[in-house]
């Protein structure tokens, strides 16, 4: 039996810890986190704060980065036990198969070494070093950003790293954070937090990481109280109830669910080309299970190419069957799967009611692709579902997804040749966040607009001063 | 309208209905009645047909009725599963949804109402009145001319007329929704005169009116042999009331005991229904078994996996089929999106894929139409 400490709270002692929620995973792991009291919610918080305020709000970025670039490298060693117990852990915890564990775990760690943190930062600020005092402003007189004293973070979901992600940018502009996880996926932040606190404790003690039940009042009072920023990942629902009870001068950033999309022009459908686009869709659609909101719901493929819409979903089917091999479909509940057979269903009775539709199967329900000529967008249930409808012209995507709008995120283009910029003017018009290929969908960088905004300027206030 | 051959096979329902409620059916006796009714449906179902046809299943082959094709309910979104031409249906009901969403509703053509009528009301009257039916019924759902789609407030009105007591009536209106006031009315009198009432209505509506008596600080003490029907969970997301805890409020605010809480499990798509077993269990002096559903001899479920839809070992959970005789004249073979396993005596359902969130920051199917109907407002 291992027992996984799943927290990182400065200031606390296992051995003071009154009570326990444990919870167990397979293969004798057991994850466990603190029952939080608020009076030692509150001390946790006093504690980061005042480490903080004695050291990382006086470090210079520069020092930041090479902390956590440590931290990160130390994770992507394989030897490395917090890196071993990942791997062990979290196909349990979140039931992506183990290769997917480890796609994701490399490809996010990357993210958080120092040519991608610098890049981040220069991406967002210009002169990064705005961070560390008075540097000269871009019309004269000089300019200085400041981080939030206490950034509170609430996370949803289960892909591995969104989390971490957000608690790397909340250190960057040196804030004295505080993480919830997600019962989802409560581990890697916690062994992110340990590992960084390993690499530097005097940054470990500014940055706090455990799980409590979403919507427990009395914990988040507190830290709702405490805090001066709150960053919520999670569903309209949650993102209210957090916008009704935060103090009205706290500043929200609200991550909600997204929804994204692929185009295919006629030139990645020549026949030279179309084996290469239909894998490139088969791994945007299975990579996170298509649980992401940068993963796609459907493919818009465009008519006229060598090969049409039709027979791209097969070509689709196809690779998403090779796919299976080397990323195996995760883990779904019996209710994800009864959701995917309704939907076979009603698909297979709509073109027997004389629909244009193709169903293509995997055995059981690893994958499910949907040739619908109707070209209204639908969403999928996920879990490597996804639809394939037609345009008779690329541009025609945008009003297909406009209904959308609000929601929309990723559009994973290809084969639009010299269209590109007028569809990515067009599509960023009605709210699409990245317009990327197929490759990079599943895997924005760093430095990408987070649905919109930039990821560190949104935590920062300035101070102008004039001469 | 039903043909010859509908016709012997509605006079075999009616026969079977008449039958004693616990005694479950040979298997050769239901499997003959299913395969008949699969072939009349086969026949005269054409996208059925044609949904078993792409499978291979032709009457001739299936041996059994466990190899009757099933119809999974989103099916009954897109084409009218009717025996025949839809419009000679003599009742449409229509599964709840908002008419502005994109998302269809699905319809269930009931062709002769008389094989609903005469399957529900035994069916019920076993489960709800064991011990003697003409309790007053009072109804938390409105009256069926306000609701004509709903087949539950179709049902309730013909359990309310067949089976209710001298002051039975409706406590709803659409629009309005439930009255106090008349229901107040209505249980203080029956109170003091001592005589027991039975309860229907969805379990949204017995919480939001829990909900109400709380604020107004109102309990009853409602006669001893008092029950309820709910049905349909409490599926709105901001407040999920578990079972466990709705029925210590039945008792606490109702007076209403846990054995005398029967909650249903029907759909729109099933012309039979399933109760908690736990008041007929009682009365009958066998109580203290796991609260199951029970179904009558005129249906089987199956739990089947839910990635192979293959049958699981008993007790495993998986998804539920329904085998409804009752549905002559549209489909027999019906899966759901529920979720449930077997137990000793029946089974339990231990939830619904609708609402079902998503893992992680994509959105789930749900979701999505219910944040562009919003959006559209």
């Amino acid at each position: 039996m291992t027992r996984l400490d799943a927290w990182h709270l400065p200031g606390v002692d296992a051995a003071g810890v009154r009570e326990w929620t444990e919870r167990e995973l397979v293969d004798g792991l057991t994850l466990r986190t603190p029952v939080p009291e608020p009076a030692a919610l509150a001390r946790v918080i006093d504690h980061i704060r005042t480490a903080r305020e004695r050291s990382l709000a006086h470090r210079p970025v520069q020092d930041i980065v090479a902390v956590i670039d440590e931290a990160a490298a130390r994770l992507q060693r394989p030897d490395d036990p917090r890196r071993a117990l990942a791997e062990r852990a979290l196909p349990a915890l979140t039931g992506y198969s183990p290769p997917m564990i480890r796609l994701i775990l490399d490809r996010m760690l990357a993210d958080w070494r120092k040519d991608a943190l610098e890049t981040l930062l220069e991406a967002e600020f210009g002169d990064p070093l705005v961070l560390d005092r008075f540097r000269p402003g871009p019309a004269g007189g000089r300019i200085r950003a400041f981080g939030p004293e206490l950034a509170f973070h609430i996370f949803a979901g289960n892909v591995p790293g969104v989390a971490v992600t957000s608690l790397v940018r909340s250190l960057l502009v040196k804030a004295a954070t505080l993480g919830k996880t997600a019962s989802g996926e409560p581990l890697l932040p916690a062994l992110f937090a340990r590992t960084l606190a390993e690499v530097d404790p005097e940054l470990g003690a500014c940055l706090a990481v455990t799980y409590w039940p979403g919507g427990s009042a009395a914990p988040e009072e507190v830290a709702f109280r405490a805090a001066d920023t709150v960053v919520v990942y999670g569903g309209a629902a949650a993102a209210d109830d957090v916008r009704r009870r935060v103090p009205a001068d706290t500043r929200l950033v609200v991550h909600g669910p997204r929804l994204s999309f692929g185009v295919i022009g006629r030139e990645a459908l020549r026949e030279a080309e179309v084996e290469r686009t239909a894998t490139a869709a088969a791994y945007a659609v299975a990579t996170f299970d298509q649980q992401g909101c940068v993963s796609p719901h459907a493919m818009y493929v465009e008519e006229g190419g060598e090969v049409g819409p039709r027979a791209f979903a097969e070509r689709l089917a196809d690779a998403l069957a090779r796919v299976q091999e080397e990323l195996p479909r995760g883990r779904i509940s019996p209710e994800e799967a009864a959701t995917i057979h309704q939907l076979r269903g009603a698909a297979e009775f709509r073109r027997i009611a004389g629909a244009d539709i193709a169903l293509h199967e995997g055995p059981g329900t690893l994958y499910t692709v949907i040739y619908d000529a109707d070209p209204a967008f639908a969403p999928s249930c996920l879990n490597r579902v996804v639809w394939v409808k037609p345009l008779p012209e690329l541009g025609d995507v945008v009003n297909a997804v406009r209904p959308f709008a609000a929601l929309l995120q990723t559009a994973g283009v290809a084969g639009a040749g010299d269209r590109l910029l007028d569809l990515a003017e067009r599509l960023g018009r009605i709210g699409v966040s990245r317009v990327t290929d197929l490759e990079r969908m599943p895997w924005p960088p760093p430095t990408w607009h987070h649905d919109g905004r930039g990821p560190l300027r949104e935590l920062v206030r300035w101070t102008d001063l004039d001469e | 309208m039903l043909d010859q051959e509908g016709m012997a096979l509605r006079a075999e329902l009616f026969r079977l209905f008449e039958g004693p409620i616990d005694e479950p059916l040979d298997d050769d006796v239901f499997d003959s009645l299913a395969r008949r009714i699969f072939q009349y449906q086969f026949t005269h179902n054409a996208p059925y047909a044609a949904y078993c046809r792409r499978r291979g299943r032709f009457p001739e082959d299936v041996a059994h009725w466990t190899e009757i094709p099933a119809v999974p309910t989103a099916a009954f979104k897109e084409v009218p599963l009717v025996c025949g031409d839809p419009g000679d249906a003599e009742a449409v009901f229509r599964t709840s949804g908002t008419t502005a969403g994109p998302e269809r509703r699905g319809e269930h053509h009931i062709l002769d109402l008389s094989v609903y009528h005469a399957s529900l009301t035994p069916n019920f009257a076993a489960y709800l009145c064991p011990d003697g039916t003409g309790l007053p019924m009072l109804s938390l759902m409105p009256p069926v001319a306000q609701m004509v789609d709903s087949s539950l407030a179709h049902m309730i009105s013909v359990v309310v007329d067949r089976l209710g007591g001298e002051g039975s009536g409706y406590y709803a209106a659409v629009g309005s929704g439930i009255d106090l006031e008349g229901l107040h009315g209505a249980l203080e009198r029956f109170t003091a005169e001592g005589t027991p009432v039975c309860l229907l209505g969805t379990t949204l509506a017995f919480v939001h009116w829990l909900d109400a008596l709380r604020e107004r600080g109102i309990r009853y003490a409602l006669p001893p042999g008092s029950r309820l029907m709910d049905t349909g969970g409490s599926k709105g997301r901001r407040r999920i009331v578990q079972e466990d805890e709705l029925r210590r409020e039945y008792a606490e605010r109702l007076g209403i005991p846990a054995d005398h809480c029967v909650n249903e499990y029907g759909m729109t798509e099933m012309c039979s229904q399933f109760y908690d077993s736990v008041l007929r269990d009682r009365v009958r002096g066998r109580a203290g078994g796991v609260r199951r559903k029970v179904p009558p001899p005129w249906v089987r479920t199956r739990v089947v996996d839910p990635d192979t839809l293959a049958p699981v070992r008993p007790g495993e959970v998986g998804i539920l089929q329904h085998f409804d005789l009752a549905n002559l004249g549209s489909v027999m073979a019906i899966q759901t999106e529920d979720i449930g396993r077997e137990v000793e005596g029946g089974f339990q359902v231990l939830g619904r894929a609708a609402g079902a969130p998503p893992r992680g920051c994509s959105i789930a199917m749900d979701l999505l139409l219910e944040a562009v109907e919003g959006l559209g407002r």
